[in-house]
């Protein structure tokens, strides 16, 4: 065995190890312990990477002396391992771009803990894409919950505490039923290992025995994840996270948690229930229909938004609808599709709210469109990463958005039936997303005779800055050179089962 | 073949340098001329690039496997630049002395270098998707330039012209997307690149499993709809024109000219591009997407003219005249016989011209009068008079009378329609062959009847006009020197047409 | 499937008693019920667990008076997963509480509607 093969079981132990560890340290040793953290498992992820593309497989690390079925396992591939690091990546350049935020609205003195907290989150974030067991994965889904809850209420004001109780709230209620689903798989089938579960999924499915309680279980952890996910019409507690909560909180919960729960997802159905078996129990159709409901929905409500934190976050909404509908095309074309777009609204969603930070803080901290006017000449890295952001969102080519549209509409083409209503819908959403962000793009461009606010130089916010070049550059990067990634994650999936 | 991508990048890079400079410590002397420079360096480059890399082929990256960003220059690529170049060039040269009283000159000028860059990658582009990608930048940079004077109805403008062009987009990439499909490559082939077995049906490497012989054919009609009413709002074609008449009076007077006479040439040229180079004409001829394309073409001839004569102020009148004569274009276009299209290829030479001559004037009147409206301009013809004599050529040759390059064009759209019925030149239907040369000679009666009457008030004002507070008001050179070239080569266009008539009809033969 | 409920009594109640805690927690407007709901709703998940590791006629899998026999022990893993259960179920109400607590404080009242009213006053 390779020690590369250490590596994931590493980046998870170290995570968690970190945490406790910041949890006795002051706010500038956490801070850093935390960056160096995320340094290293990017390096690590990033040698995992490298290993399983050179051998062309997954590989499967026992934990412990107990082989499987008795004993726990973590399973890595190429698309495991692309996921790891791009997370780590993205929760990287949000923390740094939100820092300044942060020291601001939170009391010095426990900052520390909101650092304890994005380890413990990157540690869940990291086990949920390594885990080969159901129950390690509903064990990490429960921390994934908890993480993700203080790192909205870390900024103590009305708004985020009402925000965190309402989504935990929504969450523990996906929880419950992912859990009662698991348990029906547990009984079912006898196994808590992933690719035990499958043959015994598999010889249940193909004797026709226990029919009715399979599907029960799988409509119960269908359901369960997407309402974690904030599919639509679960998505009510997302304004007010997203909105109100510190802007590295915000670009963390939008990029990295849902979309972890969407990768759990993935792995459901390809490693526990069987892609086909899984398209069998029709419940794709109705993800599809809500996907496209969310998409026109998600852009409908952001559009008559008058806050801009709160239209990045429906925004969010209308983009998990089209991950959704991915999966709900229910064919690789579509999942390869979906998991580009993860990638891709991952680099641009956090993009957008970092960027949106930097408007809102040379405009009075006032949030309010009518008074963004002009930010884009106050602020000028806020102006052009926010620019850039829309332009992807909107689709223009040279930027990922556009790759990750071709993509649906590639795989919208192979389904004969789905292929209308999802090419109709994802029209009129990319219309729908430019009227939203490109009226805004245009505001922050207007010119104000006489600014009643400063406005920022280079010199005062050079970490931000740097972050914000980063994410344009890592946008473009998938933009232009996508047909790398969209291979890695084709033969991700191929091995993934 | 480098000399491509620095025609492209180098007023790109030059236009970008500008924006992002700091505003204060600027001398005009020396932003003019930088700019002046950035000019000459572009037209010394483009000029290059068109002599030596003439049918020269340049892949720059690879979008995804399949969709390379390639260019190549050819016949129709360098009538455009051509046009575009010399356009560009005297109006940006007029809006030297234009801009003197307008604010924030340093972004215009930033911007209008861009625009410049991206529509030499327009007219160079080599396969579709190249040329759809800096369709949507042209949208996007040219937009600024709209919205220039920052007031909210400019805003209102912008926006229209912005969303109104990105649904036109979307449309055609909805197309295109079907195109691609059905086809295996999408670079620009002159006769076009679909896949045509025997028996007329088409095939091709990616056709959708079990679909019947005739479905692709269908689903490809609809495509080219798609892609027709797509670019075909950039152009201006009917339902889709309203953001011409709100787009053009808004913008500074050069940005105005910029925009009629060459922006809107790039929807025309990505209609050549998509019905010439990528469905072929045969595929198109005598289905019911050229009926559709045809009627709406002359409706929009009509409509436009109709709508111009009724407008009282002199930009907005322009701007409906542009709606108007750009389905002239369309029109030889989706004649669809080499007549008609030599036709339609000439008369964008000419209109550009004469348009950008209508409208420098019309910017060089607002800018020494303050007046926008006609009737307010009794007697501008003694205040200006050689304003207003390339005011009059021009118009006559928007109108079409001999021998200005109005009138050639014009002579050849006729012809080209009198002929689509003839067993040779099989197209179009029976009602066309005359309706179009009806429509023409309609749409010529009232571009008279709206171009005209400034000039005769201008020059003939009547008893009643103030004889004692005249005044002679003739603009700068700045403004009048280019005014009087483009002036001069829309003349030139229709003394001495042959060597251009026989050189595009050479090259549209090959499309056909 | 009349008689099978009945046999499995224990499953069915557990059903219920999770479609109760379900609809309080997501239903109920004052805090303090919404979280009895939602122990209401892990408690039946484990209730379930529990009823699908009983074998009858065995003893907790405990080894006792020396009987190594599989066959003498339910199975021991429900037994796990609920304790890993219960921890994480302890967790998160104690998170929810304090959460409570907090809004208390600040707004006086349990009740989430309220609460949200009072914060569209506010205006933040």
């Amino acid at each position: 065995m390779d020690f590369v093969q250490n590596f994931p079981c590493f980046s998870v132990i170290l995570c968690l190890f970190a945490g406790i560890l910041s949890s006795g340290l002051k706010d500038k040793a956490a801070m850093r312990v935390n960056t160096c953290l995320l340094g290293i498992v990017t390096l690590l992820s990033g040698a995992t990477l490298l290993y399983t593309l050179q051998t062309g497989q997954s590989f499967v690390y026992v934990m412990g002396k107990f082989p499987a079925p008795w004993g726990n396992e973590i399973r890595a591939g190429v698309l495991e391992a692309l996921t790891a690091l791009f997370f780590c990546v993205i929760m990287l350049l949000s923390l740094l771009g939100g820092r300044h935020k942060l020291l601001e609205e939170v009391e010095s003195g426990k900052t520390y803990l909101y650092y304890v907290l994005t380890d413990l989150l990157l540690s869940s974030l990291l086990a949920l894409v390594y885990t080969n067991d159901m129950f390690t994965a509903y064990v990490f889904v429960e921390i994934n919950t908890i993480s993700a809850c203080g790192l909205i209420m870390i900024r103590q004001n009305g708004r985020t505490i009402e925000a965190a109780v309402r989504y935990m709230i929504m969450s523990l209620l996906g929880s419950g039923l992912l859990l009662l689903g698991l348990c029906m798989l547990y009984d079912l089938t006898g196994h808590l290992l992933m690719s035990n579960m499958k043959e015994s999924v598999a010889r249940l499915a193909a004797t026709g025995q226990y029919e009715i309680p399979l599907i029960v279980a799988i409509v119960l952890i269908s359901v369960g994840i997407c309402i974690k996910s904030a599919l639509f019409p679960f998505h009510a507690w997302l304004p007010d996270a997203y909105g109100y909560s510190t802007v590295s909180s915000a670009a963390i919960l939008s990029s990295l948690v849902s979309k972890g729960y969407i990768f759990l997802l993935i792995k459901i159905i390809y490693r526990v229930i069987g892609f086909d078996i899984y398209g069998d129990t029709r419940i794709i159709d109705v993800l599809f229909a809500f996907g496209l409901m969310g998409m026109i929905f998600g852009s409908l409500s952001a559009i008559k938004e008058n806050d801009v934190r709160r239209m990045i976050a429906y925004s969010s909404v209308a983009q998990i609808g089209y991950i959704y509908m991915g999966f709900g095309m229910g064919t690789e074309a579509g999942m390869t599709a979906s998991v580009f777009h993860i990638l891709s609204h991952a680099a641009t969603k956090s993009l957008l709210f970092i960027a949106a930070i930097g408007l809102t803080d040379v405009s009075g901290g006032s949030r309010k469109f009518i008074e963004l006017t002009g930010a884009g000449y106050r602020n000028k890295w806020a102006g052009a990463a926010f620019t850039v952001g829309s332009l992807s969102m909107v689709g223009m080519p040279l930027f990922s958005g556009f790759i990750s549209k071709l993509l649906f509409a590639q795989a919208a083409v192979q389904n004969h039936v789905k292929m209308l209503p999802a090419l109709i819908v994802l029209g009129v959403s990319t219309i729908l997303n430019a009227i939203y962000f490109m009226k805004t793009v245009i505001r922050i461009y207007t010119p104000v005779g006489y600014s009643a606010y400063p406005s920022i130089t280079f010199v005062k916010m050079r970490v931000y800055a740097v972050t914000l070049v980063a994410f344009i550059l890592l946008n473009v990067i998938l933009g232009i050179s996508s047909q790398p990634v969209v291979d890695m994650i084709r033969q991700g999936l191929a091995m993934f089962s | 073949m480098y000399l491509i991508l620095l025609s492209i990048f180098v007023p790109m890079a030059a236009g970008l340098c500008l924006l992002i400079l700091p505003e204060k410590n600027i001398v005009r002397a020396r932003l003019l001329s930088a700019v002046s420079m950035a000019y000459l360096l572009t037209a010394v480059l483009v000029t290059a690039a068109l002599t030596r890399c003439y049918d020269v082929s340049y892949t720059l990256f690879h979008l995804t496997a399949s969709l390379p960003v390639c260019f190549h220059i050819d016949e129709t690529g360098v009538l455009f630049a051509a046009l575009t170049l010399i356009v560009l060039l005297c109006a940006g040269f007029f809006s030297f002395a234009y801009m003197k009283h307008e604010k924030k000159e340093k972004r215009y000028y930033g911007f209008y270098l861009i625009v410049f860059g991206v529509l030499n990658a327009l007219c160079f582009a080599g396969n579709l998707i190249t040329f759809y990608l800096f369709f949507e930048i042209l949208t996007l940079t040219s937009m600024p330039l709209v919205l220039h004077n920052g007031s909210r109805e400019a805003i209102m403008a912008g926006l229209k012209y912005l969303f109104y062009s990105l649904c036109g987009a979307y449309m055609a990439l909805f197309g295109i997307y079907f195109i691609w499909k059905n086809s295996s490559t999408l670079a620009f082939t002159a006769g076009g690149v679909l896949h045509m077995t025997t028996g007329g049906n088409i095939s091709g490497p990616n056709s959708l499993p079990g679909a019947a012989a005739g479905g692709n054919t269908a689903i490809l009609l609809i495509a080219a709809c798609a892609c027709l009413l797509g670019f075909g709002v950039k152009a201006g074609m009917f339902p889709m024109h309203a953001w011409l008449p709100a787009a053009h009076p808004v913008a500074p007077a050069p940005a105005s000219a910029a925009l009629s006479a060459v922006i809107v040439k790039a929807g025309v040229l990505a209609v050549v591009r998509v019905v010439y180079y990528i469905f072929g004409p045969d595929f198109l001829r005598g289905s019911w997407v050229q009926t559709a394309w045809l009627t709406l073409t002359l409706l929009t001839v009509f409509m436009g003219s109709m709508l111009a004569y009724r407008e009282p102020v002199l930009k907005k009148r322009l701007a409906y005249s542009t709606v108007s004569q750009l389905s002239y274009i369309l029109f030889g276009l989706a004649v669809m016989n080499v007549t008609a299209v030599t036709g339609g290829l000439l008369h964008v030479l000419a209109h550009g011209f004469i348009k950008a001559v209508l409208f420098l004037v019309a910017g060089a009147i607002i800018c020494t009068t303050g007046r926008t409206r006609v009737e307010e301009l009794r007697g501008i013809g003694k205040e200006m008079p050689l304003t207003m004599w390339c005011y009059t050529i021009a118009s006559l040759g928007l109108i079409g009378i001999p021998p200005t390059g109005g009138f050639i064009s014009k002579w050849y759209l006729a012809i080209g329609s009198l002929q689509s019925n003839t067993p040779a030149f099989a197209g179009a239907g029976p009602v066309f062959r005359w309706l179009g040369p009806v429509v023409l000679l309609v749409s010529a009666l009232l571009t008279a009847g709206y171009l005209l009457p400034l000039t005769i008030h201008g020059f003939l004002p009547g008893a009643d006009y103030d004889y004692a507070h005249l005044q002679k008001r003739e603009p700068s050179p700045w403004m009048t020197v280019p005014i009087v070239i483009l002036t001069a080569l829309s003349v030139l266009l229709g003394l001495f047409p042959n060597l251009l008539t026989d050189r595009i009809m050479g090259f549209v033969s090959t499309l056909m | 499937m009349g008689p099978n409920l009945f046999i499995n009594y224990g499953e069915a109640v557990a059903m219920l008693l999770f479609g109760i805690g379900f609809g309080n927690l997501l239903l109920q407007s004052n805090l303090i019920k919404k979280i009895i709901g939602l122990n209401i709703m892990d408690t039946a998940v484990y209730l379930f667990l529990a009823e699908k590791g009983y074998i009858a006629g065995r003893v907790a899998p405990i080894v006792s008076d020396g009987v190594q026999d599989m066959e003498a022990y339910i199975n021991p893993i429900p037994s796990g997963l609920v304790l890993t259960g219960i921890v994480v179920s302890v967790s998160v109400s104690a998170l929810m509480l304090a959460l409570t607590i907090r809004l208390y404080r600040r707004y006086h009242t349990l009740d989430l509607d309220e609460i949200s009213r009072q914060l569209k006053k506010e205006g933040l």
